[in-house]
């Protein structure tokens, strides 16, 4: 335990002769979780967002001809050789013509002289509710349309392809933060150990001559990028968690949609954001000690 | 009375039994180097017909053998440019021979791999002519960094350093950084930190050189210390008073060369 202690001495002496870097460092790392974490969170809450959206993405096939019970199992087939669906639900023209019955309410007497002939037949079908198939829903339409007796597909087509292009927006940016956490707090990290082994130059060099052992010399540093991995990214993920709270207390007044109904990264998804932000930091300080140290 | 008597007595460096408990790293190495020496009761520093050119063509050293037995003390004189630093630096391992062979506890350098230069170096204290101290580290950082090298405890690191540093009389500077010093207590800080883990090789390379003939008695006081513990003394030196009359060996070296 004595190494130990040597170690942490060791550190906090190097700490003392560079903070102004040091915080430099920390800086980067807590906003590089920060911005990355950032985004994640907001295409987190835009897929969920998307799921209080099932009806709209609901595919409605028309027909000119209602579907026998015996080819339901056929055109189900068709159906999937696309893509896999959630659910297909066969309406016939009597059960539409309920539907529509029932939504009029105490006006559903206009419907009385007339029959279920008036409502077409329609399939409906519910894509699977994730990016990667709702971002094909328009394929998926053209698709549907060329089911034997379909007339016409109908879907929310603008607030689908919109949303679809946002999230794809923000997919992107998810994935561009996440290169600048890797790139930034790697390049930090170990820009940061560089300095210190340059100002410590002649240090090492005495350190060297009187036999100091790798690890004697090493393991200060690794402490060093594994301390700004541990505080950086926490901080990071406690400003984005202060943000977020905020945020949340703003949007989800009363009477407001629960479209906004904002919800936070689970624990074990902060922690894992956390952990590959603090591997990274080790890895760079490891990979910058490999690189400009001799001993 | 020199401080050097009072307080806790030297531990002689070879006073490191089988038998006696050695939990540290330290006595390990210790154990580990005398076990080679014991084995085969060769010279402790064994340099023959060693060559070392400088480039381009600086012959430093020209085939110049020198065997010094564990435990002896013995000084390496010789005009400026004679080739004692270079010597020294071979024995430490910080220079390469162009020929020749150089062993140390019985363990031929050119053969060691990096951790066991490391070893070797962990028992050896040099007192550069350079000094090499830490000019923003205080007189006692620089002088503890050998015993921080080896992980001692705090409290030990404290007493001894103290202790060395009262037998050179540096006690009352400690706190200050070694680059304020005169060069005379630079040169004793360096000499402080050659001494301070009672090395088995203390390699001294004109350790009098800035020094008054007062001071210089302590500095041999301190040496004869050690020595009598058992740590092998080489001292390079053209500083005559530091050596007129003593029992001990002197070999003098000219143009590289050893002579009679
Ligand atoms: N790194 C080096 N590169 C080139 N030549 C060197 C180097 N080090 C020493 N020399 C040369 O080797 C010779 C021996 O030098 P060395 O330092 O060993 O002498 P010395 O006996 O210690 O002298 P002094 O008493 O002045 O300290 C000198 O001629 C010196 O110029
Ligand atoms: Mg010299």
């Amino acid at each position: 335990m004595s190494r130990l202690k040597y170690h942490i001495k060791q550190t906090w002496r190097n700490l003392g002769q560079s903070w102004g870097t040091q915080i430099m460092t920390l800086f980067t790392v807590s906003l590089s979780v920060l911005i990355f974490s950032f985004f994640l969170l907001i295409y987190v809450n835009i897929l969920a967002a998307g799921d209080r959206f099932s009806d709209e993405l609901r595919l409605v096939v028309y027909l000119d001809h209602e579907v026998v019970p015996e080819m339901q199992p056929q055109i189900r087939k068709k159906i999937m050789d696309f893509s896999e669906v959630e659910n297909i639900v066969f309406v016939s023209r009597k059960e539409a013509f309920e539907r529509f019955r029932k939504q009029l309410g105490k006006n559903s007497d206009v419907l009385d002289d007339l029959g279920p002939e008036i409502m077409p037949p329609s399939i409906e079908v519910s894509p699977l509710r994730d990016l990667e198939h709702l971002s094909q829903l328009k394929e998926f339409s053209d698709y549907l349309a060329t089911l034997p007796g379909a007339l016409k597909v109908q879907y929310g087509q603008n607030w689908v392809e919109r949303f679809g292009h946002f999230t794809e927006l923000v997919r992107m940016t998810v994935i561009m933060s996440g290169v600048l956490l890797v790139m930034a707090t790697g390049f930090m990290v170990s820009y940061t150990i560089r300095l210190t082994v340059v100002a410590k130059d002649a240090e090492l060099e005495i350190l060297r001559l009187l036999g100091a052992s790798s690890s004697y010399v090493q393991t200060p540093l690794l402490i060093e990028g594994l301390m700004q991995g541990i505080i950086g990214s926490t901080l990071g993920m406690a400003l984005l968690y202060a943000l977020y709270t905020w945020a949340a207390g703003r949007l989800s007044g009363p009477g407001f949609l629960r479209l906004f109904d904002l919800t936070f990264f689970s624990p074990l998804t902060a922690c894992a954001i956390i952990l590959v932000s603090i591997a990274m930091c080790t890895g760079g300080s490891l990979i910058a000690i490999r690189k400009y140290m001799r001993i | 009375m020199p401080a050097v008597h009072g307080g806790r007595p030297f531990r002689p460096a070879a006073d490191v039994r089988p038998g006696a408990p050695d939990t540290d790293f330290d006595n390990k190495v210790r154990l580990h180097f005398m076990s080679e020496q014991n084995r085969e009761n060769r010279p402790f520093v064994d340099v023959v017909k060693v060559t070392k050119v400088y480039s381009p063509d600086i012959v430093a050293l020209q085939d110049v053998s020198l065997s010094v037995d564990r435990g002896e003390m013995i000084f390496l004189t010789g005009m400026s440019g004679a080739g004692k630093s270079t010597l020294l630096k071979l024995i430490s391992c910080m220079e390469r021979p162009n020929k020749g062979l150089i062993e140390v506890a019985g363990r031929d350098t050119a053969k060691l791999k990096k951790g066991e230069i490391q070893e070797l170096r962990q028992q050896i204290g040099m007192a550069y002519q350079d000094f090499k101290i830490l000019p923003r580290h205080t007189v006692f950082q620089n002088v503890a960094m050998p015993m921080e090298v080896l992980y001692r405890p705090g409290r030990e690191i404290k007493e001894r350093v103290n202790e060395v540093l009262e037998a050179l009389r540096m006690d009352h500077k400690k706190n200050l950084p070694a680059g304020k010093l005169s060069r005379g207590e630079q040169q004793r800080v360096a000499i402080a930190r050659a001494a301070v883990n009672r090395p088995a090789l203390i390699l001294a390379d004109e350790p009098t050189g800035n020094l008054d003939s007062e001071i210089s008695t302590l500095v041999m006081k301190l040496f004869t210390e050690l020595n009598e513990g058992g740590s092998t003394i080489i001292i390079a030196t053209h500083d005559s008073s530091i050596y007129e009359g003593t029992s001990h060996r002197v070999v003098r070296l000219e143009h590289g060369m050893f002579t009679a």
